[in-house]
């Protein structure tokens, strides 16, 4: 045993949406667990500081302030969800650098505070099936997945059944049924479409975005059902969207056995050369530059995908001169984010005299239909899938349309016309070109920033265009008016799906960590988040990332039982 | 606030101060930062910004843009650069006009180009044109301005932020419209009768609709 006299059972790194689960499944079972955010304290209900307030409440109306925004927040500006409602909940770009290579424009938005992005995610939970465990062994590209949906579908019934999940089940082998709360609505466009397109292309579904906002209270958890306020990203009192503060973060302190440090930017994972086990971590107190550091019997990282990387390759060491696990010199390669754009922007006639009633936090999304089991993508294996929803015009039309004085108003004063919106999201191969290391600049604490290098391949285009030309093609037959599509993709990173870098494979040679999340070289640290992803799918990745952290959680129990660790 | 309230220039050193101006806050509680004295808008400029907001939006049965002070927040958001109104214009967009209106970083002064350019089209002060004159003199730059292919005009951005201002202020978002921050649920299928009333809490639709 490495750690006899170690404060701690468990050091978690990070208490976003891996972090806080990875906290609750090893309290739960009985570990002391040190849990570690670089960011600030927010509690629940109480810290929602602009949760209630109304747009003339605030000094720029909800819209912010853009000479702000561009001096302070460049990139977390172009979030969907970043607005002066929300903006504290997102980083200060200009505190918090990272660099580029060449050619790469790569958006990275970031929530560094108690909870992470579990306050600011889009909610869209969605299951992987074997169509995506096998893809890398299937075209070649990447490495294996050593495990198959068989090894994570238990895993995936015990997250979503805790965090509370909503959707339909439909019976699609290439996105699985998991355990549903009652479905949201479709709104009445949507359900005409889904019946239109389903008409002529029996294989392409809408249905409703499966997403973690309750439909059901679970009340012994003290999280009632969604208000359909859609303003999520504020915080949510009610409890009522999947937040580290709203679930895991309480069930964790339930049992008396978690520790929560905030404010501390942990800088490394220290290794013990003779044992080959990481013995602690070392922080920086980010408000008064001090250093401190915990021991533990392991150590978990959930830093979010690119800061768990940054994290290994800044724990170099005489023992582990590349980085930390990196005795296969794959450490920071193979990064994803998926390839997006807007496939089609559509209006859609005939329904003038119909409406909705209250703000539904959930789109729509059409599953994969492509490279399933014959390859019919042109110049692609993946898959894509498309997200959006229909939705009638409000006030903000009139900054597009002629018009002034009191007929304009009038108009301004009722809905207008019923659009429907696909977004593509294609799967991102792992390239190895694309990679993280670490730059020769620092930070304000002197640690290493992160350099992001990463382009998306002639496979994401191909696909994009192909989700362009059917997006169109689905709308046109379905009744609507295709306005305009796009095929190329947006910045790298505007997914919000960055993921890989620490790839799990079968192989130490060439893989960071083994089917336990766990990394080859090490035996008691493991990596559960985003940067364990050996490939994209092109589904929304978190309930993945959830799934894979309880079982990683539960396995290390058991070696730590063994004795193993 | 009201739209007559006093604007001495000497007493306004920023931004701070024009936003405490329009929503009440002290200034000492927001970001604010040092404008340029010739961003600082003048008596006039407040003068014709809140007639021209009105002139979008009058008042009806409701009140109109000046009754709730939208002129004001217009050149705060054009102080604060909001709808991309601080960022250099592109270099085809920049024609003799509007080349003397730019400030050194290359953006347009969006108030005084507006405030030309009503003067120019009514020969001389647009204030002291008749209300049925004012109507057709910005109604004209409007369609020019709206109309489809249409070249790039500084009118758009402003107009935006008219309605921005207008339809986030309590009497814009909560009478004109509708507002319920708490819905409680959803409906997916209502009928819509022709004198329902669109909803400003609905934010999705604000964003893209």
């Amino acid at each position: 045993m490495a750690q006899e006299n170690a404060q701690f059972d468990v050091i978690v790194v990070g208490s976003g949406i891996t972090g806080g689960l990875a906290a609750k499944e090893l309290t739960e079972a009985g570990l002391k667990v040190l849990m570690i955010e670089r960011g600030r304290n927010i509690e629940h209900q109480k810290d929602y500081t602009t949760e209630m307030k109304a747009p003339w409440e605030l000094p720029f109306r909800g819209v912010g302030d853009a000479e702000l925004y561009a001096r302070e927040y460049p990139v977390q500006m172009l979030n969907r969800h970043f607005n002066e409602f929300t903006q504290g909940h997102f980083v200060n770009d200009a505190e918090n650098p990272y660099q580029t290579g060449e050619d790469t424009k790569f958006d990275w938005f970031r929530s560094y505070q108690l909870g992470g992005r579990s306050l600011t995610w889009g909610r869209q939970c969605y299951r992987w099936s074997d169509y995506d465990f096998d893809a890398n062994r299937r075209d070649g590209q990447g490495t294996d997945w050593p495990i198959r949906y068989a090894d994570l579908a238990p895993w995936y019934d015990k997250v979503e059944e805790f965090i509370g999940v909503s959707g339909a089940a439909e019976g699609l082998a290439q996105l699985p049924d998991g355990r549903f709360q009652p479905p949201m609505a479709l709104n009445v466009v949507e359900q005409a479409l889904r019946e239109r397109v389903l008409a002529k292309y029996p294989d392409r579904l809408i249905t409703i975005g499966r997403t973690a906002n309750l439909t059901q209270a679970k009340g012994d958890e003290g999280r009632g059902p969604c208000q359909n306020r859609n303003i999520c990203a504020r915080g949510c009192s009610y409890g009522a969207y999947f937040s580290t503060q709203s679930s895991t973060l309480p069930a964790a302190m339930k049992t008396g056995r978690l520790t929560v440090e905030t404010d501390a930017i942990v800088e490394q994972v220290d290794l013990d050369p003779v044992t080959k086990r990481v013995t602690g971590v070392r922080w920086v107190n980010r408000n008064t530059g001090a250093r401190a550091r915990a021991t533990a019997r392991m150590v978990f990282l959930n830093a979010g995908a690119f800061n768990s990387v940054q994290l290994l390759l800044n724990s170099r060491s005489e023992a582990a001169p590349n980085g930390l696990a990196n005795s296969s010199g794959v450490l920071g390669t193979h990064i994803m984010d998926h390839a997006n754009a807007i496939a089609a922007l559509a209006m859609v006639p005939g329904f003038e005299g119909r409406t909705t009633y209250g703000n539904r936090p959930t789109g729509i999304v059409m599953p994969r239909f492509r490279n399933l089991d014959s390859l019919d993508g042109e110049g692609f294996t993946r898959g894509y899938s498309f997200q959006g929803g229909a939705l009638q015009g409000t006030w903000s039309r009139g900054k597009r349309q002629p018009g002034i004085g009191a007929a304009f108003k009038d108009d301004l004063r009722h809905p207008g016309m019923w659009t429907m919106v696909l977004v593509t999201f294609a799967e991102s191969v792992p390239r190895a070109t694309n990679r993280l290391k670490l730059s020769n600049k620092t930070d304000k604490h002197g640690i290493p920033q992160l350099e992001v290098t990463f382009a998306h391949g002639k496979e994401e285009l191909a696909a994009l265009a192909d989700a362009k030309r059917e997006a169109g093609a689905m709308m046109s037959a379905a009744g609507a008016q295709v306005i305009m599509g796009m095929d190329q993709p947006n910045n790298g990173g505007t997914s919000i799906h960055e993921m890989g870098g620490a790839r799990m494979g079968h192989n130490p040679a060439t893989s960071v960590l083994n089917k336990w999340s766990q990394a080859h070289d090490v035996p008691n640290l493991f990596v559960t988040d985003g940067a364990q992803m050996s490939s994209s799918a092109c589904q929304n990745p978190s309930l993945t990332y959830m799934a894979l952290t309880a079982r990683a959680a539960a396995h290390a129990v058991e070696l730590l039982k063994q004795g193993a660790l | 606030m009201s739209a007559s309230a006093p604007w001495g220039r000497r007493e306004f050193l920023g931004a701070g101060a024009l936003l405490a101006l329009c929503v009440g806050v002290p200034a000492a509680t927001v970001h604010w930062i040092k404008l340029d004295p010739e961003d600082l808008p003048s008596d006039r400029q407040r003068a014709l910004m809140a007639e021209v907001a009105d002139l979008v939006i009058p008042r009806t049965d409701t009140p109109g843009a000046r009754d709730v002070g939208t002129g004001d927040f217009v050149l705060l958001a054009l102080a604060h650069g909001l709808s991309g109104t601080r960022a250099p214009m592109a270099s085809g967009a920049v024609t003799p006009a509007l080349a003397p209106l730019t400030r050194r970083d290359g953006s347009l002064r969006h108030a005084l180009w507006l405030e030309r350019t009503l003067d120019q089209a009514s020969n001389g002060d647009f204030l002291r044109r008749s209300p049925t004159e004012r109507v057709a003199i910005l109604g004209a730059i409007d369609a020019a301005a709206m109309a489809r292919g249409a070249a790039w005009s500084p009118w758009v951005a402003v107009k935006g932020l008219i309605l921005t201002g207008y339809y986030t202020s309590q009497t814009g978002g909560s009478r004109e419209l509708r507002y319920e921050l708490v819905p409680g649920r959803f409906d997916p299928d209502l009928p819509l009768s022709p004198t329902d009333r669109a909803w400003s809490s609905d934010w999705t639709a604000v964003e893209f609709g």
